[in-house]
């Protein structure tokens, strides 16, 4: 999911670098892409989502 | 001094070349030549990087939106929230214990922490000096810095493409919590789902840890997890008969002077004579600041004239009678106090298999010099643990989970000693007595084999508290000030 991840980037880097008019596509893409890297965390972390320490 | 858009955006074009060319390169280049391999919340930490250096490149090209301000903050504070969260793993960890590579001598975790804080910082800056916020609509050109900081980017994520592909795979695989060394040579490769089969998802993980509740403990010795147990009668009750500030929770008796010391639930700690019926010297503890103690639970003659008491955090203070006492001076230790107590000082017991269970229980090994805990098990943590702590410097000596002896029989598979909640403990002729308040059991354990020796029941206790010994009696402390008098066995 990570290389998907990039991959999404990428797209969204290219449609802003190459194809500006495209903005709200590219701005899609970002927030997809920052969903998808916080779920990743979170899956990741599935054992306890705070830190492990006195809070 | 203002900062117009046009400075703005070069500067951000500068941030992208910073960002992409020194850490998230630098990371991939750890893969490449010391075949490093993310995590799979390194892989997190080091999209959030990319993500934030994506949005400067959307300032870049479309002007400062609050949108695209809005989500730099929030990928900096998540990622702040990421890279604690990681660190949190390892940073407590002993000398030269970290995870994984280092770069400057840091690792990669806490390099994300300082990185994302440091965004946090640029934006505030920026900020700070921007001349106004109202957006111009459009398209801006890319100058040669922008085109530069635009390539850096695409060849940077290709690079991180890749890596993710050979480390991670293709969706639906995901990263994995302890990766392998990054290898071109495809049998190496790993594909996982193992972070997609949590044992359970908690917000404190193993950190969520119920305080201690002796008073709900089943009472009833038949419940207990040993079966065919003797019983030990009750010969006769005596009493607390000096008014407390709060309900005992401990109890301890010095051989040597025949005296008690006591402790309660709100911080009191009172040194008793023979009798039980007249307080020597009272002291009600300050719980809070420096080291904070949670309820005091247990007490301990520790040699000479020191006293120890323990609260069920593990934290211990410790008095000594001092008829020459400054009151002044031990103002900060005390919330009220007969003016002859010192406080030594205050310190935390630090447990390996004990860690993350509280305790009520503290008996003093003279014969060892070591004084000596059970822990209280709890949901996340169902073991028995005695621990062991020189009365030298306080450190952990030893510990061990005890076995139980031949002729000692579980009631059923799944029943362990966890399911007893010790409260009161005691060392005499080199056996730890230890009084559980869950179906009033006592145990008997030999410290050298680390063995249960025995166990014997004691119908009739209510809530006991505390164990000490006097002769051949144990005396059973209960949190209502009675204490139940049986023969030692």
């Amino acid at each position: 999911m990570e290389f998907l991840n990039f991959l999404l980037i990428l797209w969204a880097a290219w449609l802003v670098l190459r194809r500006p008019e495209r903005e709200r596509l590219a701005f899609r893409l970002l927030v997809i892409s920052c969903l998808l890297m916080a779920l990743l965390f979170l899956v990741g972390t599935h054992g306890s989502l705070v830190p492990g320490v006195n809070l | 001094m203002s900062l117009s858009e046009s400075r703005l955006r070069s500067i951000l074009c500068w941030v992208v070349i910073v960002l992409m060319g020194g850490p998230v390169t630098a990371a991939v280049l750890l893969g490449v030549l010391h075949g490093d391999s993310p995590c799979i919340l390194c892989w997190a930490e080091r999209t959030s990087m990319v993500l934030i250096a994506l949005v400067g490149l959307f300032v870049i090209r479309y002007g400062p939106r609050p949108r695209y301000l809005g989500m730099a903050i929030l990928l900096g504070a998540w990622g702040t929230f990421m890279a604690i969260r990681h660190s949190a793993l390892h940073l407590a960890r002993d000398v030269g214990q970290g995870f994984s590579a280092a770069i400057f001598g840091v690792h990669t975790y806490v390099w994300a922490w300082v990185i994302h804080v440091t965004v946090l910082a640029v934006i505030g800056v920026l900020l700070l000096f921007m001349r106004r916020m109202a957006p111009e609509e459009g398209v801006r050109e890319l100058g040669p810095v922008g085109r530069f900081a635009g390539g850096l980017f695409v060849v940077v994520v290709t690079a991180n493409a890749l890596q993710a592909f050979v480390s991670t795979g293709p969706p639906p695989f995901i990263g994995q919590a302890d990766p392998v060394r990054l290898s071109l040579n495809p049998r190496h490769w790993v594909r996982s789902f193992g972070e997609l089969q949590p044992p359970r998802i908690s917000l404190r993980g193993a950190w969520t840890i119920p305080a201690p509740e002796p008073a709900a403990a089943d009472p009833d010795p038949t419940h207990g997890p040993l079966v065919g147990l003797t019983s030990l009668a009750i010969e006769r009750w005596e009493r607390i008969d000096v008014p407390l500030e709060g309900a005992l929770s401990g109890l301890a008796r010095d051989s040597a002077t025949g005296r008690f010391l006591a402790v309660t639930e709100r911080y009191g700690a009172y040194l008793l004579d023979g009798s039980l019926g007249r307080i020597v010297h009272g002291v009600v503890l300050d719980r809070g600041f420096s080291v904070d103690l949670t309820p005091l639970a247990a007490a301990a003659f520790i040699g000479g004239d020191t006293l120890a008491v323990l609260s069920t955090n593990k934290t211990y203070a410790l008095l000594v009678p001092d008829p020459g006492a400054d009151e002044s001076l031990e103002w900060r230790h005390f919330r009220s106090t007969d003016g002859q107590v010192r406080e030594l000082g205050l310190g935390r017991f630090q447990t390996v298999r004990a860690h993350q269970m509280y305790v009520l229980s503290l008996a003093y090994d003279p014969a060892a010099r070591e004084l000596i805990t059970v822990s209280v098990p709890n949901p996340r943590h169902r073991q028995l643990v005695v621990s062991r702590f020189a009365r030298e410097d306080m450190v952990l000596a030893s510990e061990f989970e005890p076995t139980l002896a031949e002729g000692l029989t579980l009631a059923a598979p799944g029943r362990t000693l966890a399911d007893y909640l010790v409260t009161g403990a005691v060392v005499s002729d080199g056996r730890l007595y230890a009084i559980s308040g869950a179906y009033s059991t006592l145990l008997v354990i030999d410290l050298q084999a680390r063995t249960v020796l025995a166990a014997y029941a004691v119908p009739g206790l209510e809530h006991p508290v505390g164990l000490a010994a006097r002769g051949s009696e144990l005396l059973v402390a209960q949190a209502d000030g009675r204490v139940a008098v049986v023969g030692r066995p």
